[in-house]
């Protein structure tokens, strides 16, 4: 308690807006909550593998950005994702895991390299980093506790529909990102 | 490193040390991650952490206190508690000896730049000591949470965790290197 | 090894001069003339007066010597100051001194028309602000601090209370033992405090080394498979030397000057503090305990013994060392 109050003032600030970072836009947020929608439907052993491998994709694209290195397409990529993802959730498509993984992984390149790009001035990394790293396990999660209404007869339709609104916010920020 | 400077909590060097290795984001993220590795591979890891990892940060915070020009530059520090949360993340039951390896390797490092932080910033010997206990407690009482773990879901959220761990040094080592 | 754990609990005795530091106790009064009334009370260090003396803004004067007053543990000096022009409230005072780093300073500055701050300076931030505005909540999360502080580095009553832990047996009966412990110690840190009784200093110490030292033979009685009285009722053991303890942990909250309606509050804090401290103490050693058996983790016998060995070999040096102390001081 009293040390705290030690902390640099910035180091609090850096976790805040890692904390905040991932869920301030709503294209980040719906993306990541499908994967953890789609995870949930793929089942085992996806709805493990998708949440592990994710955040080291992302924070890969994150380290990217950091270090200035370009990554074509983002803007269309993260746009693409949130649509693409919505309509895997919407067909239940099943493909084998590694296709999977590796859709959910490029895709969390391109959100992680949005991210580092955007890092605020003056932040201090490394609880920026942690704060980071939590949000989005945290909107996974809330994706994976949404997902689990699959195992209900009446959950399979719901979960679709959740994967249409998905993909109808997709068309939206895709439609806004090449306009 | 962004927090070191010492941390004071009036309560003299002991207890600076201690609170000093909780407010190092490596530190604890390193600690944490072996402590997981440990909790998953079983009773026998977790015994052989508990006695291995406040050891070499001893040994290494020795080293570091006498020769605080030692200092390991941050990339190494974030590189080794990533590549600790990467084991877990896989959920790999490391053989013994690269077991210890890794710990005295690791561990030492980060006891390193410990030791040379508390010879430059005040505290000296005593606040490594109050440093090493803190990590003592925390490897005793981690992987002894962990061990029972049976449920598959259960084991998840620990690798889970550990490549949370991983990414939070990826975004690190961008951080360290980033443009501009 | 059984050799090299005693060496280490011999050096252990080296290191536990644990020497109890009051502290030390800086009060502000303004007149009705705007002159300033400074009472200074320094807490003996080693038997010497801790040469640390309070710091004024350059434009104070002394309008009087300063008059000596000994006390037992002690010295308290009083004299007159003239303010600068912006007077009491805002003004920077400081700690200043080769050895401000051993102890807390309890400033207290209060004015002519009776409105009074108190703030709490540590020794990483020797100097502070006079403000009467809010000044509420720094002094009670001072105290709070304090009593913290006193427990963590009380390495004697620590002791005590491990020496209890590793008496007690089952869940029942040690929060009983505990929670008689904390009652006790409570009751007599109030009597203390307020001067109901007073209790002379060295007698009181060599009293809690023996406290400690009692414990010792006891825990090895547990270890034989024996009993005895403290390992059947260990609460009424943990009231009895709960009720020495407070008094002890009196001497670690100066209330000197302290108008007599603050006194509660932060006795209050004080004891919160010591609470809070040695509540984080136990659990700790508990779930150690407890991580240890569920890893399946014994540790070698001597290893396993240090904890008993250094109750007693702490106690018994304890004792000696105040006993010697209060020979020398009569």
């Amino acid at each position: 308690m009293t040390f705290l109050a030690h902390v640099e003032a910035g180091a609090a600030s850096g976790f805040l807006s890692g904390l905040s970072h991932p869920v301030s836009g709503l294209d980040h947020v719906i993306a990541m909550v499908a994967v953890g929608l789609w995870g949930a439907q793929l089942g085992k052993p996806a709805v493990w593998v998708l949440p592990v491998a994710f955040p080291i994709a992302m924070a890969l694209g994150g380290m990217m950005g950091l270090m200035g290195i370009p990554l074509p397409g983002v803007e269309v990529g993260i746009a693409a994702s949130a649509m693409v993802l919505g309509v895997m959730v919407v067909a239940a498509a099943r493909p084998p895991l590694w296709v999977a993984a590796v859709i959910v992984g490029l895709f969390a390149l391109f959100h992680g390299h949005a991210h580092g790009t955007e890092l605020p001035a003056g932040a201090n990394g490394t609880l920026y980093s942690i704060g980071f790293v939590i949000a989005t396990g945290l909107l996974h999660a809330v994706g994976i506790a949404i997902g689990l209404i699959h195992r209900y007869d009446w959950g399979r339709p719901t979960l679709r529909g959740a994967g249409a609104l998905v993909a109808a916010g997709g068309v939206f920020f895709l439609w806004q990102a090449l306009a | 490193m962004p927090l070191a400077h010492l941390v004071q909590t009036g309560f003299g060097g002991f207890y600076d040390g201690l609170a000093h290795w909780a407010l190092t984001p490596q530190d604890v993220l390193l600690v944490v991650a072996f402590a997981l590795l440990a909790g998953l591979a079983g009773k026998q890891r977790a015994r052989q952490l508990v006695l291995a990892l406040p050891s070499a940060w001893l040994l290494g915070g020795l080293l570091g206190l006498l020769v605080p020009s030692l200092m390991p530059p941050e990339l190494a520090t974030t590189l080794s508690f990533g590549l600790v949360g990467l084991l877990v993340a896989l959920d790999r039951r490391l053989p013994a000896a690269a077991f210890f390896a890794l710990i005295l390797a690791a561990a030492g490092l980060h006891g390193v730049a410990n030791g040379s932080t508390m010879a430059t910033t005040g505290p000296g010997w005593l606040g490594l000591v109050g440093a090493t206990l803190a990590v003592f407690i925390a490897v005793s009482l981690i992987p002894a949470l962990l061990v029972g773990l049976k449920k598959p879901a259960a084991r998840v959220a620990v690798r889970v965790g550990g490549s949370w761990i991983a990414a939070a040094s990826l975004l690190m080592i961008g951080w360290l290197f980033r443009a501009g | 090894m059984k050799r090299l754990v005693l060496a280490c609990l011999l050096a252990l005795v080296a290191l536990a001069g644990a020497h109890e530091l009051q502290p030390a106790y800086l009060e502000l009064r303004e007149g009705a003339d705007r002159s300033i009334a400074v009472t200074w009370k320094i807490p003996y260090f080693k038997g010497r007066p801790l040469p640390i003396e309070p710091g004024f803004p350059d434009d104070w004067q002394e309008i009087s010597e300063p008059h000596l007053t000994p006390l037992g543990n002690g010295l308290l000096f009083r004299w007159k100051m003239k303010p600068g022009e912006s007077g009491l409230d805002g003004a920077m005072i400081r700690i200043e001194g080769p050895r401000t780093g051993l102890t807390d300073v309890l400033v207290r500055a209060t004015l002519a028309n009776g409105e009074a701050t108190t703030r709490v300076l540590r020794p990483e931030s020797p100097g502070t602000e006079i403000s009467f505005a809010n000044g509420g909540v720094p002094f009670m999360l001072g105290y709070l601090f304090i009593g913290i502080q006193h427990i963590l580095l009380g390495v004697d009553h620590l002791l005590f209370v491990l020496g209890l832990l590793l008496i007690v047996d089952g869940t029942r009966m040690l929060v009983k033992t505990i929670t008689m412990f904390t009652v006790a110690h409570s009751i007599s840190l109030a009597i203390a405090t307020f001067r109901i009784v007073e209790v002379p200093e060295a007698p009181l110490n060599l009293c809690i080394a023996l406290s400690i030292l009692f414990l010792g033979p006891e825990v090895v009685r547990k270890w034989r498979g024996g009993t005895s009285f403290t390992i059947e009722h260990p609460w009424v053991v943990a009231f009895a030397f709960g009720l020495l303890h407070g008094i002890g942990f009196a001497s670690g909250l100066s209330v000197t000057g302290l108008p007599r309606g603050e006194i509660p509050l932060a006795l209050l804090w004080f004891n919160i503090g010591v609470e809070l401290g040695q509540l984080a103490f136990v659990l700790v050693s508990l779930a150690l305990m407890r991580a240890w058996k569920v890893i399946e983790l014994r540790w070698p016998l001597a290893l396993r013994r240090a904890p008993g060995l250094a109750i007693g070999i702490l106690g018994a040096y304890w004792t000696f060392d105040r006993f010697h102390a209060m020979l020398t001081a009569v």
